[in-house]
């Protein structure tokens, strides 16, 4: 394979990765508590474990049309968010008592239904409500087809070598795993502790976060190229 | 001989029940070791005043750490079954492996942790290490144990199956995704509900409440056996059903619908899970209403 190819995919699906996680609504500590809206985990996290669901459903397509791969870690990504969010929501209203509400919009740009007086005084919302959830769902979709799109191309490109096809699948996912973390981690560096959804204010640092993922993800395209020579 | 698609749909039941076993599991230990981001309140508590018998743990993130424990028992139970030890004895040595590895972190973990707050006249009990230490491996080893058998059977050669990742990655990666989820739904109940149990039922923790932490038990003082006896009955099993969902959709809809089939059937789902997501909210505004107009 082109070594250009490899370096051009492996960037572009990094900055998929990157740019999903800025979607992906996670309130970290805070969210825990019930003191942030979102899940109740760290940005990188979240965006990993739908991710690399993505990257295991990817790669049970291997053989199969890149549109096929891509779709698939699409799917699987988005199954794993959208399944975590509505169990989260299971505990927050059923086990907690609360309403999910968010404090960055007073009225849910989707559904129209007014957020503020749904907030427990003194925290910033809480839950996960109908922004938050579609935000997340466009997020790991973003987010499953770029890791989906690593793993193609590297296995495509590894496929033939000296690899075999099992060691190529092997070194492919390892490698696609290690790039979606490097992109999830540095999104997370943008976005600085939590995000809402596209609806966050903080949405708005996206183009520094592509920019990053850009530079991150050519850096390990380039790296990559090694494997193949 | 067996249709492939039923003994396919078999193993992919199966793995459903195992990830439902771990995941449950995990939210279990996470709650006896008090891991992830509810353990924040556990190390702040001695700051605001209140002394605790908590256990103190946070290895790392919840992901990495699962990916990290699920990632050697992965890899022993792999050189075991390469060396042709039968299947479940090579699992459980691996798991065994891992669960002594998470003994040694979870010890040194609540040791340098509880030192850390000498400052703030917390003390260190050894009695909470010896009680705590069971139940941390023991979970930890379960779902371990279930994580690797899953992530076995997905390499089984049956259709719709047979993945090509090796044991070791798979593991790994679902370990990290286990960690995730458990992260994600059933630690927001221990932080939210039972670490805040004194608090009035029904609404988010208001920054002025934090480190304010319960710890008095319905005898004498908490500790993390209390609450694990309380997310055990709702949290841990929600946790579970939430990760067996994920391992089984993920391939039950590409073994019965086929490949692009799958894909449509996976949007079905997502949109249903979306309105039902709604309801669940909707049904949150009727009951408990605003907390003020």
């Amino acid at each position: 394979m082109d070594p250009l190819i490899l370096i051009g995919a492996i960037t572009v699906g990094g900055i998929l990765v990157g740019c999903g996680v800025h979607f992906i609504q996670v309130g970290g500590a805070p969210a825990a508590i019930s003191t942030a809206t979102g899940v109740g985990t760290g940005t990188a996290m979240l965006a990993a474990g739908s991710g690399l669901t993505g990257i295991i459903t990817a790669a049970a397509m291997t053989g199969q049309p890149l549109w096929v791969v891509l779709a698939a870690g699409a799917v699987g990504a988005t199954l794993m968010v959208t399944v975590t969010m509505v169990f989260a929501n299971i505990i927050y209203v059923y086990g907690i008592g609360i309403v999910p509400a968010s404090a960055k919009v007073p009225i849910d740009p989707i559904t129209k239904s007014p957020q503020e007086k749904y907030v427990t005084p003194g925290t910033e919302g809480h839950g996960i409500p109908t922004v938050c959830f579609i935000s997340g769902i466009i997020g790991s979709a973003i987010g499953g087809a770029g890791g989906g799109l690593i793993y193609y191309i590297l296995n495509s490109a590894l496929t033939g070598l000296s690899y075999g096809a099992a060691g190529a699948a092997t070194v492919a996912g390892i490698f696609a795993v290690s790039i979606f973390f490097i992109n999830a981690v540095v999104a997370s560096y943008n976005i600085g502790g939590t995000i809402e959804g596209f609806h966050d204010p903080k949405f708005k640092k996206l183009p520094r976060g592509i920019l990053a993922s850009l530079v991150v993800s050519l850096v390990s395209g380039i790296i990559a190229v090694l494997l193949i020579l | 001989m067996v249709d492939p698609m039923i003994a396919g749909l078999g193993v992919v039941a199966l793995m459903g029940a195992a990830a439902t076993i771990s995941g449950a599991a995990e939210d279990l230990e996470s709650d006896v070791g008090s891991m992830s981001n509810p353990n924040s309140q556990v190390q702040l508590a001695p700051q605001m005043g209140n002394l605790h018998r908590f256990f103190n743990k946070a290895i790392s993130g919840e992901p990495v750490m699962w990916g990290a424990w699920c990632g050697i028992a992965g890899s022993v139970a792999f050189v075991f079954i390469k060396l042709n030890y039968p299947i479940i004895m090579a699992m459980a040595i691996g798991s065994f492996i891992a669960a002594l590895i998470h003994s040694a972190y979870a010890v040194t973990a609540y040791l340098g942790r509880t030192a850390s707050q000498s400052q703030f006249n917390q003390p260190l009990y050894l009695d909470i290490i010896v009680t705590h230490l069971g139940p941390i491996a023991g979970h930890g080893f379960i779902a371990t144990f279930g994580i690797v058998g899953l992530s076995y059977l997905m390499t089984l050669p049956i259709p719709g199956l047979a993945h090509p990742f090796p044991l070791p990655l798979l593991a790994v990666i679902w370990g990290i995704t286990m960690g995730a989820i458990g992260s994600s739904t059933g630690d927001n109940f221990y932080g939210s509900e039972v670490e805040y149990q004194h608090l009035p039922h029904g609404g988010g923790i208001p920054v002025a409440s934090h480190g304010d932490i319960t710890t008095k038990a319905g005898i004498g003082a908490r500790n993390n056996i209390d609450v694990t006896n309380i997310c055990s009955k709702f949290a841990g099993p929600t946790t579970g059903l939430a990760f067996g969902l994920i391992v089984f959709l993920s391939f039950w809809i590409t073994i019965v619908f086929g490949t692009i089939g799958g894909i449509i059937a996976g949007i079905v789902i997502i949109v249903t899970l979306i309105f039902m997501n709604r309801r669940i909210e909707l049904f949150a505004k009727d009951t408990y209403g605003p907390y003020r107009e």
